[in-house]
């Protein structure tokens, strides 16, 4: 097994993005709103860290405070971009003619594809914590297409649930890609299984766990290549961890 | 004849059919492109594209 990277929460990338002045065109809202956003990867011309991982190009961990704060309708091609809601509300509207509501543990799979744009709003009362991941796609220009589905947290408990992938109830993005999630008690050991070629990012939502022999708490990240079983020891209870394994 | 992707949006340049309508001519290499053009879609620059090696879905589907 190797480690190709550990990312403590602290280091990643951070932008603060009012709905003021240089982003007033970008960023949606009342002059109040702000959206924060810790980048695993390298983002847009904002930071120069880690440049993903195989085809996952994006890990953003952001929250919009509520009154309408969120991006303005902008365009996309090609990006498969994902959400996956922690927490709060997020309104996401596009071109597919496509007004969609999204709370804790919903998620949805846009896939931009020939071109189509988005915004995505907080119009709740509360703040919105959500997880943005951008893939590259198998083929360019592809049909635009959007779908969404559900975590179960009942049936997820203490298992390794797939969200996005080839398998039954998740969401097929045609391609060696999948997004999983494990919500966990304490002291227990999951055991997660790849294929030997791809690359494993693990992203700690809460909790704390230890991945091969790292100790791994909120909002850190592991990636690994080179292994087909990953031992995933959960320290306490409410552990919630992401893990996307992409080919490389 | 390489494709770049904008790491911005996803917007995707092909040295094959360049972008008639914003003045490239089709067979314009990436590197004859002036360093201060930027994403036509988002304002990315230029240096902020990647080279792919992705096939177009056209492509891919079965005749
Ligand atoms: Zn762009």
């Amino acid at each position: 097994m190797s480690v190709r990277f550990i990312l403590r929460a602290g280091d990643r990338g951070y932008s603060y993005l009012p709905s003021t002045g240089l982003n007033a065109s970008y960023v949606a809202g009342h002059p109040d709103g702000v959206i924060t956003r810790h980048s695993s990867f390298n983002f847009h011309e904002y930071q120069s860290g880690i440049p993903g991982l195989g085809v996952m190009k994006v890990f953003g961990d952001e929250t919009f405070t509520p009154g309408g704060t969120g991006y303005n309708m902008h365009p996309h091609h090609n990006f498969i971009i994902m959400a996956f809601v922690l927490g709060g509300t997020l309104t996401h509207i596009n071109t597919i003619a496509k007004v969609d509501e999204l709370r804790e543990d919903d998620y949805y799979v846009f896939a931009a594809g020939s071109g189509g744009k988005h915004s995505e709003l907080n119009i709740g009362e509360q703040d919105l914590h959500v997880i943005y991941v951008w893939m590259l796609p198998g083929q360019l220009l592809a049909p635009l297409s959007y779908r969404r589905n559900r975590f179960d947290r009942a049936a997820g408990a203490n298992r390794i649930t797939c969200l996005v992938g080839d398998e039954q109830g998740a969401l097929p993005i045609g391609q060696t890609v999948k997004v999983s999630r494990l919500l966990s008690d304490a002291d227990r050991t999951h055991v997660y299984r790849a294929a030997k070629a791809n690359g494993i990012y693990t992203f700690v939502v809460e909790g704390d766990v230890e991945i091969a022999e790292a100790i791994l708490t909120r909002r850190d990240s592991l990636a690994l290549e080179g292994e087909d079983k990953i031992e995933i020891k959960v320290r306490t209870a409410g552990t919630d961890i992401l893990v996307v394994e992409t080919k490389l | 004849m390489k494709k770049y992707l904008c790491l911005g949006c996803g917007f995707s340049y092909d040295e094959a059919r360049g972008l008639p309508e914003h003045g490239i001519a089709p067979g314009t290499r990436w590197v004859e492109i002036p360093d201060d053009w930027v994403c036509p879609d988002c304002g990315t620059p230029k240096a902020g594209f990647e080279m792919v090696e992705i096939p177009y879905w056209s492509e891919a589907r079965p005749a």
